[in-house]
């Protein structure tokens, strides 16, 4: 069998080599079949003229013997003992072609049926015969196989049996010496066929290798994309290779993005550090907060190339209830100085259509807030907007001023911003809400503090 | 108290535990996975710190390996990890609390001290016993409200005590809360760290059960 990895010129080979093969013999075997047919033919007609010659010649002498009215050993009937001969087998007497040499010509009983019974007196000159002679197959006087030719024909004497013959080779040597050049030319035609094939696998085949190059010409930096105009069957191939380069370079463009981003970020604490170290006037307290604010940038930016959703669309589905139930036994164990009632009132069914890290890190971030600014209690609720799913997150905190509000939605904080909690995780929630076509919205909440709704891309 | 450190960078290890014996706590530092699995089963410690990506076995492992040996010392994770998914993961693995690195050592022996005072059964963060008082958020020891001076070893001794107040301490379980792991352990110290501490806040404010160990009785005056 062909491997599955076999190649596709192998492939095709197998396959048009087999179909060649058989279709060579399957004519071999056809041509010989008629041709055979068509030199027994000739052969039949000649024997079944000279038996017709023969019927025509009979005669009945006086006393019942049946005899020629002229000589009947023609060619090829005179050369003795080479397979052709004529017999007349009458009533009274048998009448022998010459190359019999005076040998009987037994022939096979040609049907074991009885002779056709004698037909109704004629004319004395109508022995023509009605049928015509039926063939055989058998031995002959000097043992080489012949092919007979036999008629009955009702003479006055009685019914005659005139049989003829030639020898088997008669219609074998043609035949043979037919088939040896049919052979020869069948095989140079499958020669040729089989070129043929390798040119026509070779010409099919060449998009493809057409393609590898430009593939590798992308790959060496030498054109940016794959050629736009293919054969139809390799279309589409060119097309989901293009697609995939396009979104490559802009995955690549999004990552150099980041970390130019999260150089900068980095860049300007860490010459405020040095200058600060140098002039060794800084408290250890402002030292602190620009490691805090580094690591908050590192988090961002981190977060965000971590994030799934920057590798293109997605297939995930992560169910929210369990996942706010294992956030929320974190979130309390962290809080365990104050007693938080945490309600969950997320129906068990409900899924977002967010790979579950990322689902954590929005979820956890905005519960993590609603936690570290609660009084005592904090409310997850969902709605379903159409295709979305709304996540509300409520907490009796103290809640935000509408200017404290856009403030927490900037990514880069100020340095005094040294409060725990609020704010920096919420920067980053609405940016990986947004990689989801999601986003976040900040209110009040009628339990007093924040209200937090987090849009997302529901999954059924 | 005694802390099990388990973080395989020296430097850093090096300095939470310098920080650390500056409060007066005792601290044994495991480099590994395997180490810290093993001495987590083995010896007794009021706490561990105990970092994720560890050599030869992660922190995560090393957390279950206890608690399913039936250790439920309190357990902090200290890690540069700080997705939530990993949160998570840590406390179902039988963490108490988290803290991402960088950090300040200040919230990290807070923490600590809030684990060890949970763990002993005491809600509020101020334990009295009779005129001595302990703030366990600062590690500050009062007599009849004015600060009392003790050495680490004094401190460790008589934190252990009024932990365990008006229930006998064994003098082999005090001198493994006292002691580092790699120091040697001489059971006739503890008594002369008990004699000092009685000069300290008076003879009768720690019994001696003899032949078991001490107590801390909050009835004596």
């Amino acid at each position: 069998m062909i491997s599955r990895n076999a190649s596709l010129g192998q492939r095709l080979m197998i396959g048009a080599g087999v179909f060649i093969a058989a279709a060579l013999v399957v004519a071999a075997v056809l041509i010989a079949f008629v041709l055979h047919r068509f030199v027994q033919g000739q052969i039949d007609q000649r024997l079944d003229a000279q038996i017709l010659f023969l019927s025509s010649m009979l005669e009945v002498d006086g006393s019942g013997h049946l005899r020629l009215a002229g000589s009947a050993d023609g060619p090829p009937f005179d050369l003795r003992r080479h397979g052709w001969y004529w017999q007349i087998s009458g009533p009274n007497n048998v009448l022998r072609s010459r190359s019999l040499d005076g040998a009987d010509l037994t022939h096979p009983d040609i049907s074991g049926a009885p002779p056709p019974p004698p037909p109704p007196p004629r004319a004395e000159d109508d022995f023509l015969p009605r049928r015509r002679p039926a063939p055989a197959d058998g031995p002959g006087p000097d043992g080489r196989t012949l092919h007979f030719r036999i008629l009955t024909v009702s003479t006055p004497a009685g019914p005659a049996t005139i049989v003829a013959s030639s020898p088997r080779e008669a219609v074998m040597g043609p035949l043979w010496e037919a088939m040896r050049t049919l052979a020869l030319s069948l095989g140079v035609l499958g020669i040729a066929l089989i070129g043929a094939m390798l040119i026509q696998i070779r010409l099919g085949l060449w998009p493809l290798e057409r393609l590898r190059r430009a593939v590798a010409e992308v790959r060496s930096g030498l054109r940016d994309k794959v050629p736009e105009a293919q054969p139809s069957e390799v279309q589409p191939l060119a097309d989901e290779l293009n697609a995939l380069l396009s979104q490559n370079a802009a995955n690549l463009d999004r990552a150099r993005k980041h970390v130019s981003n999260l150089a900068h970020g980095l860049k300007t604490p860490l010459a405020t550090l040095a200058v600060s170290l140098q002039k060794q006037t800084a408290s250890s307290e402002d030292l602190h907060d620009l490691v805090v604010l580094m690591d908050r940038r590192i988090r961002h930016h981190l977060g965000r190339a971590r994030s799934a959703a920057l590798g293109g669309p997605l297939r995930a589905r992560t169910a929210i209830a369990s996942r706010a139930d294992d956030l929320a036994l974190v979130l309390g164990k962290v809080n365990a100085h104050k007693e938080v009632a945490f309600v969950n009132d997320i129906p068990p069914g409900l899924a977002v259509a967010c790979e579950p890290q990322d689902v954590d890190e929005m979820l956890g971030n905005v519960l993590e807030n609603a936690f570290v600014w609660c009084r005592g209690r904090v409310a997850l609720s969902s709605n379903e907007d159409g295709r979305s799913v709304i996540l509300v997150v409520e907490d009796d905190g103290p809640g935000l001023s509408p200017q404290q509000m856009s403030l927490a939605m900037q990514a880069g904080r100020r340095l005094d911003e040294r409060s725990p909690g609020f704010g920096f995780g919420l920067s980053i929630t609405s940016e990986l809400a947004e990689l989801y076509a999601g986003s976040l919205t900040l209110n009040r909440s009628q339990l007093g503090g924040l209200r937090v709704e987090l849009r997302l891309p529901g999954s059924a | 108290m005694k802390i099990l450190l388990v973080e395989d960078d020296r430097r850093l290890a090096q300095e939470i535990a310098q920080a650390l014996r500056e409060e007066n706590f005792a601290v044994d530092i495991a480099a590994n996975g395997e180490d810290g699995l093993h001495l987590g089963e083995t010896e007794s410690y009021d706490a561990a710190v105990l970092d994720l990506g560890l050599p030869k076995v992660p922190g995560v492992d090393v957390l279950r390996g206890w608690r399913k040996h039936g250790r439920h010392l309190p357990v902090l994770i200290l890690t540069a990890r700080d997705g939530w998914t990993d949160k998570v993961d840590g406390f179902k693995a039988g963490a108490d609390d988290y803290l991402t690195k960088p950090f300040r050592i200040e919230e990290l022996v807070m923490r600590l001290r809030a684990l060890v005072r949970r763990a002993s059964g005491h809600g509020a963060p101020r334990i009295s016993c009779g005129p001595l008082s302990f703030e366990t958020q600062t590690g500050v020891f009062e007599l009849d409200g004015l600060p009392l001076k003790l050495t680490a070893l004094e401190w460790r001794v008589l934190e252990c005590l009024i932990l365990r107040k008006d229930t006998v301490v064994e003098r082999g379980l005090l001198s493994e809360k006292v002691y580092e792991g790699d120091t040697g352990t001489d059971s006739n110290s503890i008594e002369v760290i008990v004699a000092r501490l009685r000069r300290k806040i008076g003879r009768t404010l720690i019994e001696t059960e003899r032949g078991r160990g001490y107590k801390l009785n909050s009835g004596a005056q």
